[in-house]
């Protein structure tokens, strides 16, 4: 924690340096999901009296530690297992979130921390005070990970090869420790030797070059020997093994793809373009690629998309596409060059620490978008960077911010930058994955903004300078002192800067990168005729959360009749006002072209604009300069010429969503007027689609004509002698593709007087369904016909009940019985005639929801159950997922709440899983100030054992549960929750506890103490104390949860403790935390920890037994109780601080 | 050779009785009767009384053959013979008789002729194991009977087949015993001619409701035979959905191409050459896509030189660790 920054360069938080790692995997066993191997680390001491080894170590079962040749004590304590010990009666997120950042900073290696702590045996002692070698051999197995490693086994015939069944790595952030020790650092770099003996079927495709693969002596297995010469972190390092078919790629044959079985035609397709990505960045980084070889992999079950490991990256099999496919074509490519992106910057320059992630993420991010700049074009990049600057502008503002570069002064969690949070920035592990999102987003969007001021050569000339330091670096073999130079930091980073611009920075990276927040800028205007001066108002609101205040430059554009001028203003303190004076006069030589800001000049229409006023519109901070939200106000004329004229594409669609609010006819014309333009930005025209259709509801009874866009689709896509049948579908222009996939879906949205889809446009999406015709198409069309179905979800409208009738068929609308015969058609023909990515049936699952909904089709989650179950497709569990998350919110259905919540907990597929956390989160059943009935104690014990325990082998999955929890409850105890006692009521409590003696076990005189204090926290501390004196550490240190931290780095010092697993055992949920269950300690007691689970198990059968006695209880008092409540509200009940809850019924009495 | 022309009549007589047998089987069910009880067979056979000239004339025939076989039987020694046996004979002359009328016809025909000739007649008897030499010996055989000849009835009267139209009259280059033209009808095509659509609305309204109705069918008939799910509780068979199974490898069939869209991208794309071969590739094959990427780089080489930068150097011989052979184990590490 207290690394020097600056000069210094990197100091290892570690007392030894590690120069060499072996990874050995000898065995896999796909049937029962297990690995068995060893690594081997070569370190070497920097101080003298090294006693003990800490490496990173999750899930893996340690059968033995060997220090040159020497059996080695060792001790495995991961309190991250259980975040808060022995079931704190704590609820509230604010307790949990410090405890987690304390548990994962006590394992933390940045903090030179780790799990699994190695005593040197005594006989080295001398060794190593003599800073010699030392090697540390460990023997693992695992079982079934949880994390980390990802079994895909196939239920069908066959061997694992001809299944298809696959492992790979995965994790976010380093989650390298969850498949075998490490030190589990982005900054503790080393080579690699790494062996995976596999079955002859299979491949092992894993970082660096592949040196041999030999069979084994029986001939049935291979090993792949693979050797990484440049020093890699072993966050980087990652695996995947399976009956991959081989694709070396023909233009670099260096590079080699690898895919499951049967997709090779796709995989071809789809890496054909990846040397033109290579080919991109090692011209503007002017630097060779780092690594000698390539790998891609593209695997099933993928946790997320693209993940970049060094020398190779793992994809998700769902980016392969065929040579029909248009859409998923840009993203799949933008996922490639994204993972190459990170070769360099992230595997080949890694970080010194956490808070020096976000120049990494920006750098990659930044020469990505410059990738997509060259790629897709000026437009596209423009609307992009637009995209991701109103996302992370949305965040911030909505959570109070982002940080960039943390620095944690002190330790003491008192200044803690982010404390608008529910979690700690302080570790990436305890970071919400939206929260990650967008601070990767911010990252780049800086990174463009330190380019806007030196210049993208110089940003250019940085990064080859760290580039070629790096690789400088990482030739030296046998001076791994160097090796920090393939480290970057904020500091060195910014020093580069300076040195290579000469620029000072400094207060750019104050305001965007040491701080938190965006701006937030409202314009308004007036024109003063007298002095020709435009008086422009910039107000500022950097008092909401999420916001900063803007001091400096800032650039004005405004186009005149006479041209198009910028203007920079000087953001200052207290001045609002800013006087710009305009250089046209007035509007007298009316003929005369107008030039606009890219020497065009055009004939305008002036007939619209005000008479007394030159000016045509104008943009406050059109180069996005700023990371700012700009509400500005011009009248309408003005955003019409600016959505016609000005040829910006971020302006053009700012004007689109301003005009909004203007539904005149006027408007309509420029709206219909771009979206015939042929030259125009396909994405403009798309949200012109849909801008008109809100325009047209607006104007709904003066609307004159056909239904907006009908006669424009008609003449653009339908034939011409019968105007009501589409042409057969060519898609070879792809901009009017999109439009044409767009238009009916905006038109859908189109109402009449009576806020109904008017008959003909939904007569009109129906014949394009029915005429639709893609025999002679080269693109496939199920995109299109996706979207058509979409059109049809947005042409519902909520139904007309009768006093809440039930939904039969009978009494289904006409129309939506036409809805209906289409969406059960092209569902049913999904079965026999599969579309790409199945976009049609998640359509189709999208519009029964909406149909449901909306009250025409009974509300039924059965369908999407089904759906949602493992073993189809993910993009259609996801939308069926997404319809039982919305109905559980709208029906306020617990049994779907627990529904969703097992598959929480048991899904196989971990992004399915995470994605439901997701969707809960943004989609709450309930939210915190809101009364439900399904909010209750037994789902807060639920959903707290499931952030505290029962996700830890999944970062991501736990910082989501906390998300939900947050959500639903906040940061303070969950209301539904009974008041803390009081100690009056208690004590009667205590009275009737008496009568029966089995209750209150030992503890009964102890819980006398607490009974003084109303305080939570004391409360708590009272309590576990008196569990101390026969428990010992094991309770101290949950206690103390404050600075555990502290506590584990003594607990670790003391060998002879028993280590925590025994407890874990205890705690009901053995299989949540595997390891658990693993002895690990040499040295644990036996007796005492036995003694001590025994201890729990009593407990908790007492727990159940008052539990449900107060259930009984609960149920009579309180009338919003719901059945299913009763059905099983114990799941988690083995909680000894449910003991709380068996008070409540008495505060009523 | 008596028999055989009033046999080789059968098929012909009988055409106005069963115009849709075929003259085999029409003999093989007049001819057939159990023989215990021939009157029922009669019955069944179409005529609700015995008494049509039809059924006298083949009644008589029938008669008349039981007298042959009676007579020798008698020839042979017997004196008397159960009626069953009578009647088992009886089937099996007749059924000898009728095989060598057919066999004879079709010999005849098969040389273009339309009445059997002796020669038809001696091979049809060789064909079917007789010895034709011993026949005239047979015949001259001393102890012959004599039998008196069927009954003269009448050849019953054919029903005229309905006519239509004027039967064409044979052009003066086909010879007169040629047989008359069959009813204008069975030849010339009636013309119920319509305009061809053409009108590209109408055809695309076609197309696309054929294609409706063919893919409601399908997904109806799949619907019907399997299992279902449905959107109202009350009622399955308005909107069936067919029911969702989950599949074991659930991307292969969400990203490979269906194969109605794989025929459709060769006939929209005859260019782009699509090797049969990959898609049949075994799990792992090293020695085979060796070929693969090479071949691939050089078609690319052609169409693409100037892409083909310094990386491509030599094609001939691509070194990816991943090509290369496996190796066999090292004895000498062997403990």
């Amino acid at each position: 924690m207290n690394r020097k920054k600056g000069d210094k360069g990197f100091e290892s938080p570690r007392p030894y340096k590690l120069t060499h790692q072996v990874v050995c995997i000898n065995n896999i066993n796909f049937q029962r999901k297990s690995v068995v191997g060893y690594v081997e680390l070569t370190i070497f001491p920097t101080v003298a009296n090294l006693n003990r080894i800490k490496l990173n170590s999750k899930q893996c079962r340690i059968y033995r530690v060997r220090v040159n040749d020497l059996e080695a004590a060792f001790i495995y304590n991961d309190p991250t297992l259980e975040v808060c010990h022995h079931e704190s009666k704590q609820r509230n997120l604010n307790y949990f979130s410090n405890a987690y950042a304390a548990a994962v900073s006590a394992v933390d290696p940045d903090a030179g921390n780790g799990e699994l702590c190695i005593k040197v045996p005594s006989e080295l002692w001398k060794h190593v005070d003599e800073l010699k070698v030392l090697k540390v051999h460990i023997n693992f197995s695992l079982d079934q990970p949880k994390g980390g490693l990802h079994f895909v086994v196939p239920n069908m015939e066959g061997n694992m090869a001809e299944r298809g069944a696959h492992v790979f790595s995965c994790g976010y952030q380093n989650s390298t420790r969850f498949w075998f020790p490490c030190v589990d650092s982005y900054s503790e770099l080393c080579t690699w030797k790494l062996e995976y003996t596999v079955d002859a079927a299979m491949v092992a495709v894993s970082n660096g070059d592949l040196v041999e693969t030999v069979y084994t002596h029986d001939m049935r297995k291979k090993t792949f020997h693979y050797m990484l010469t440049i020093p890699t972190a072993a966050s980087n390092i990652s695996l995947a093994i399976g009956p991959f078919e081989i694709l070396v790629d023909p233009y670099m044959h260096e590079v080699t793809h690898f895919c499951l079985p049967q997709l090779l035609p796709l995989l071809k397709h789809t890496t054909s373009y990846l040397h033109e990505v290579f080919e991109f960045y090692e011209e503007i980084l002017t630097c060779r690629y780092p690594y000698s070889c390539f790998k891609t992999v593209f695997i099933d079950e993928a946790y997320v998309e693209v993940a970049a490991y060094a020398s190779m990256s793992i994809f998700s099999t769902n980016l392969l596409h065929s040579a029909m496919i248009i859409d998923e074509t840009p993203l799949t490519r933008r996922c490639l060059a994204q993972a190459l992106a990170q070769q360099f910057f992230g595997c080949f320059i890694s970080r010194m620490s956490w808070s020096d992630e976000w120049v990494l993420k920006g750098i990659s991010g930044y020469i990505y978008g410059l990738w997509m700049k060259k790629t897709f074009g000026v437009n596209e990049y423009r609307h992009w960077i637009k995209q991701e600057l109103d996302q992370i502008v949305a965040y911030e503002l909505k959570t109070g911010g982002v940080l960039l570069h943390p620095i944690f002064g002190g330790g003491k969690e008192k200044d803690n930058p982010a404390s608008h949070l529910h979690f700690s920035i302080k570790h990436p592990h305890t970071l919400s994955w939206e929260y990650y999102t967008m601070f990767q987003c911010k990252a780049h969007l800086v990174m463009r903004l330190i380019e806007n001021r030196i210049s993208m050569e110089f940003m250019l000339q940085v990064f080859n300078k760290l580039l070629s330091l790096a690789s400088t670096a990482s030739s030296q073999k046998f001076q791994s002192h160097m090796w920090s130079q393939m480290l970057v930091s904020t500091s060195g980073f910014l020093k580069s800067i300076s040195n290579v611009s000469g620029k000072d920075i400094q207060p750019l990276i104050k305001q965007w990168v040491d701080q938190s927040g965006v701006v937030k800028f409202y314009g308004s205007f007036a024109f003063n005729r007298k002095r020709n001066v435009l008086e422009l108002e910039i107000k500022q609101d950097y008092t909401s959360p999420g916001t900063q205040k803007y001091v400096g430059p800032l650039k004005v554009t405004v186009q005149e009749l006479d041209g198009s001028f910028n203007h920079t203003l000087q953001i200052e303190e207290n001045s609002l006002k800013h006087d710009i004076p305009c250089h046209s006069k007035s509007r007298r030589n009316k003929k005369k072209k107008i030039p606009l800001m890219n020497g065009e000049e055009v004939d305008m229409d002036l007939s619209a604009m005000d008479a007394d006023s030159p000016l045509l519109w104008i943009r406050i901070d059109p180069d996005m300069s700023v990371l700012r939200k700009v509400e500005f106000e011009q009248s309408d004329f003005m955003w019409q010429y600016q959505l016609r004229y000005e040829r910006d594409v971020v302006a053009q669609e700012e004007a689109i969503l301003a005009l909004e609010k203007f539904p005149t006819p006027a408007s309509r014309l420029a709206l219909t007027d771009i979206l015939e333009q042929e030259q125009c930005f396909y994405r403009v025209r798309m949200l012109a689609c849909f801008c008109l259709a809100k325009i047209a509801n607006s104007m709904v009874s003066t609307w004159t004509g056909p239904p907006a866009m009908k006669s424009l689709f008609t003449r653009m896509f339908c034939c011409k002698t019968c105007p009501n049948i589409v042409k057969t579908n060519n898609f070879m222009n792809f901009q009017s593709y999109f439009l044409q996939k767009t238009m009916p879906v905006a038109m859908a949205l189109l109402r009449d007087v009576h806020n109904l889809c008017p008959k003909e446009v939904l007569m009109f999406i129906l014949d394009l369904i029915k005429y639709n015709d893609n025999r002679k198409n080269k693109f496939s069309d199920n995109y299109y016909r996706a979207e058509l179905i979409d059109a049809l979800a947005n042409s519902v409208t909520p139904a007309v009940s009768v006093n809440n009738e039930v939904r039969t068929l009978d009494n289904l609308n006409p129309d939506v019985r036409l809805i209906l015969e289409e969406i059960t058609r092209f569902l049913n023909m999904e079965k026999l005639l599969p579309s790409y990515r199945h976009t049609i049936t998640v359509s189709c699952l999208k519009a029964i929801r909406v149909l449901q909904k909306n009250g025409h089709v009974p509300s039924d989650p059965a369908l999407f159950k089904s759906y949602a179950e493992y073993g189809h497709f993910v993009d259609v569990r996801i939308a069926a997922l997404e319809a039982v998350v919305d109905y559980t919110k709208v029906d306020r259905s617990y049994e779907e709440l627990q529904w969703l919540l097992s598959m929480v907990q048991s899904d196989p597929v971990p992004y399915i899983r995470h994605k439901i956390l997701d969707m809960l989160t943004k989609n709450p059943p309930f939210t915190k100030n809101m009364e439900s009935p399904l909010c209750n104690e037994a789902l807060v014990d639920q959903l707290w054992k499931l952030m505290n325990s029962g996700t830890s082998h999944d970062w991501r999955l736990r910082c989501g549960a906390v998300d939900l929890y947050f959500t639903l409850f906040g940061l303070s105890r969950p209301s539904c929750l009974p008041l803390p006692e009081l100690g009056l009521v208690l004590n009667l409590k205590e009275k009737k506890a008496v009568l029966n003696p089995t209750i209150i076990p030992e503890s009964v005189a102890n819980n006398q103490e607490p009974v003084i204090s109303t305080n939570n926290h004391g409360q708590s501390v009272g309590f576990q104390n008196t569990f101390s004196n026969s428990q010992e550490e094991e309770e101290i240190d949950m206690d103390t949860v404050h600075d555990s931290q502290a506590f584990i780095y003594h607990h670790l010092n003391m060998l002879e403790r028993p280590s925590t697993p025994g407890k874990e055992q205890s705690s009901g949920e053995i299989n949540m935390h595997p390891v658990s269950a693993a002895p690990l300690s040499v040295f644990s007691k036996e007796s005492n920890s036995s003694k001590h689970s025994d201890h729990h198990h009593h407990h908790h059968h007492e727990h159940k037994k008052k539990k449900k006695k107060h259930k009984h209880k609960h149920k009579h008092k309180h009338k919003h109780d719901t059945k299913e409540k009763e059905k099983d509200p114990f799941v988690f009940s083995n909680s000894p601080a449910s003991a709380r809850s068996i008070r409540s019924p008495s505060l009523s009495d | 050779m008596d028999p055989i022309p009033s046999l080789s009549r059968v098929p012909s007589s009988h055409s106005g009785a069963g115009p849709a047998l075929s003259p085999l089987l029409a003999v093989q069910t007049l001819l057939s009767p159990s023989p215990n009880a021939p009157f029922p067979e009669f019955q069944r056979a179409g005529s609700k009384q015995a008494g049509t000239p039809a059924d006298n004339y083949h009644l008589a025939r029938r008669r008349t053959l039981q007298v042959v076989v009676s007579s020798l039987l008698t020839e042979a020694g017997f004196e008397s013979a159960e009626k069953a046996a009578v009647e088992t004979l009886t089937e099996m002359i007749q059924s000898y008789i009728s095989e060598i009328g057919r066999s004879a016809k079709s010999y005849c025909e098969h040389t273009a002729r339309t009445q059997p000739t002796l020669s038809d007649i001696v091979v049809t008897l060789v064909e079917m194991g007789f010895n034709v030499e011993t026949l005239p010996a047979y015949a001259k055989r001393s102890q012959r009977m004599v039998i008196t000849a069927p009954p003269v009835t009448n050849q019953p009267v054919t029903p005229k087949a309905l006519t239509a139209g004027q039967n064409k009259p044979h052009p003066p280059h086909i010879p007169g015993h040629f047989p008359e033209f069959p009813d204008p009808h069975t030849y010339i095509k009636t013309p119920t001619y319509r305009e061809p659509v053409s009108d590209y609305q109408v055809l695309r309204e076609k197309a696309a409701s054929q294609r409706r109705d063919v893919e409601r069918a399908l997904t109806r008939f799949m619907a019907k035979t399997g299992e279902t799910q449905s959107l109202f509780k009350d009622d399955v068979s308005t909107f069936p959905l067919i029911a969702a199974r989950p599949f074991t490898v659930p991307y292969l069939t969400a990203l490979l191409p269906s194969e109605l869209e794989m025929q459709q991208m060769e006939e929209t794309d005859s260019s782009e050459q699509d090797e049969q071969t990959d898609t049949e590739n075994l799990p792992l094959h090293m020695s085979t896509d060796d070929a693969g990427p090479e071949k691939e780089n050089t078609s690319v080489l052609q169409q693409n030189s100037s892409l083909a930068g310094s990386r491509n150097g030599e094609e001939n011989v691509i070194d990816n660790p991943y090509l290369r052979p496996v190796k066999k184990p090292k004895i000498r590490r062997k403990k």
